[in-house]
């Protein structure tokens, strides 16, 4: 078996505002369109994943919180009706996925090995999260590549910061080494917003593009300022940024997939590709791309 | 006065979804008895606030005449599942809907198959309407709100449930301290976290006993940072909002762990 290796890590966050303005069949609710520029930016991300033709995708998803440890799906195939309990009138998506199981045990064997706690989800009957889902819609829509989920677990909000994104570099170093081990050609996918200050009240038509704007103007700041570095390839100016740009723009890369992405790329002094940004209910959204193959 | 029974319960689903672990039997047990209280106080509705169903953007108040399923936790899925069916008091719904913007909160309804009733609510009806007996209404915990805030929608609830001349119970569903342990345990070694939670607990249960409301809202503010109390123990603000001067005391029936967090079954006295 030839050692695994990732192929490219994406910042690939999940409004689900862009499934509700594209109108796929699995989506109940119908829209207008909206958040255009951000779609046509992952439209870019998936011709890029159609290239790399990956055996799976990981994504880590801040809306599954854990408490002990972190969580992966561990069943074959999952499916049923994904409603965000925040925007249930954008997002009520029939959902039907296959997971790449073996490589998520090996995934948890390894982050057990770091010393993390880690757990495989066996509950047939789980309902997957709806920022799992966007993302994994959003950047592959056929749905025909498997796929291996890693819950958020809630240490950089309940232990400290630092310490709770350290653990999410553990995490990622462990990821990195399932792949090599497991002979799987991978795409990571870190569904992470940027800048987090949100609306208090949805626009009574949410895709009117009329009322769409970043709520602060200090968050679109800090937003500009991370992509021009991320395009840079300044990944460890970053990093040494990253507690501040948390604080300052309440940024939701807290949560640690942005993280565990660039601990298992190895944190790549490379330039990212910019697909697009765009606000979602005045939050920052930047779909991006590190294609590791071409440094390889 | 139409409010018949009023408690505090904890939502986790781990003395529901392991009753036989010793540790967790005397939660079982106690929720049996306030399950018992309630059908005394043949209630028309139970008015439900769980600090587990987050709201960001408005005040959310369940609107779905009935909504049934199986929910499966995001933490506890190990366990097993939590079947689901409730009945909701869809008049009651919106005239809180409606009465809100006075309170200077905008409210929605949520009317969606599969919309995803959140663990705590499921656990406190299981537990105390296991029969699906009495319509609900379920209000969300919107993370903007502050305590006041929570004791005013509280209170409005109450008042609407009486303005309609419901016989209603009020439940808080929530923990007490919240530091759970962050590696696995065996259930059977559960105890609370730490001696100062527990003893932070236990000064709770004695303050929610002893009736006097001005100060028990004085003690909370510091035992929701030390003791990292559920949501700064919002599900007992919703309470106290809609006991109002009704409040004199409440009897523990039930306290023990939760993975190493608080949890307690409290009956107010009315
Ligand atoms: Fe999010």
């Amino acid at each position: 078996m030839a050692t695994g290796k990732i192929l490219a890590g994406f910042l690939a966050p999940h409004p689900p505002h862009l499934v509700y303005g594209e109108n796929p069949p699995q989506n109940e609710p119908r829209s207008r369109g909206g958040w255009e520029p951000l779609r046509w930016a992952y439209e870019r991300a998936r011709q890029s994943i159609e290239r790399l033709k990956p055996d799976v995708l990981l994504v880590h998803s801040p809306h599954w919180v854990t408490q002990v440890g972190h969580h992966f799906l561990g069943v074959p195939h999952l499916s049923g009706k994904s409603v965000d309990p925040i925007f249930p009138n954008l997002f009520r998506y029939n959902f039907d996925l296959t997971v790449d199981v073996e490589l998520a045990e090996a995934c948890c064997e390894e982050a057990r090995a770091a010393g993390l706690v880690g757990k495989m989800m066996r509950n047939p009957k789980f309902r997957v999260d709806y920022g799992t889902i966007t993302t994994l819609h959003m950047i592959r829509p056929q749905w025909d590549i498997p796929v291996v989920g890693l819950s958020a677990n809630n240490s950089p909000y309940y232990l400290n910061m630092e310490d709770g994104l350290g653990e999410m570099a553990t995490l990622g170093a462990a990821t990195r080494r399932a792949i090599e081990r497991s002979g799987r050609r991978a795409v990571l996918l870190a569904s992470n917003t940027l800048c987090h200050w949100h609306f208090h009240e949805e626009p009574a038509i949410p895709e009117d593009m009329s009322r769409e704007h970043p709520q602060s103007y200090d968050g679109y700041l800090w937003d500009m300022r991370i992509i021009e570095l991320l395009r840079q390839g300044r990944t460890r100016e970053v990093f040494e940024l990253l507690p501040d740009f948390i604080r300052e723009a309440f940024a939701e890369v807290k949560s640690g997939a942005f993280t565990w992405m660039f601990s298992a790329m190895g944190y790549p002094e490379m330039p990212g590709e910019l697909h697009g940004y765009g606000t979602v209910i005045g939050t920052g959204n930047a779909v991006m791309e590190w294609d590791l193959t071409r440094v390889a | 006065m139409s409010l018949v029974a009023a408690f505090l319960v904890p939502g986790s689903p781990l003395p529901l979804l392991r009753p036989e672990v010793p540790v967790w039997a005397g939660l079982v047990a106690a929720h049996a008895q306030a399950a018992a209280a309630l059908a005394e106080a043949r209630p028309d509705v139970l008015i439900l606030y769980s600090t587990q169903w987050l709201a960001v953007l408005d005040e959310l108040w369940q609107t779905r005449p009935r909504v049934q399923g199986v929910h499966v936790d995001e933490n506890w899925y190990e366990f097993g599942d939590l079947p689901f069916d409730l009945r909701v008091d869809t008049e009651l719904a919106q005239a809180c809907i409606e009465a809100t913007p006075a309170l200077g909160v905008r409210s929605k309804g949520v009317d969606y198959d599969g919309f995803p009733i959140d663990t705590g609510t499921i656990v406190a009806s299981s537990f105390l309407d296991p029969a699906h007996r009495y319509p609900v209404v379920i209000a969300a915990n919107n993370l903007y709100h502050d305590w006041q805030r929570t004791e005013a929608l509280g209170a409005l609830a109450a008042a609407q449930a009486a303005r309609l001349g419901r016989r209603y119970a009020v439940i808080g569903i929530g923990g007490l301290s919240g530091t759970l342990f962050r590696h696995e345990i065996e259930p059977a070694s559960d105890h609370i976290a730490s001696t100062a939670d527990d003893a932070l607990n236990q000064q709770l249960l004695a303050r929610l006993a002893a009736g006097d409301a001005p100060a028990l809202r004085a003690f909370v503010a510091d035992y929701a940072a030390s003791a990292r109390a559920d949501m700064g123990m919002k599900h007992l603000a919703f309470v106290l909002g809609a006991l109002g001067e009704a409040y004199r005391g409440a009897t523990t029936l039930g306290y023990g762990p939760a993975y190493g967090s608080g949890a307690a079954v409290v009956r107010f006295t009315l």
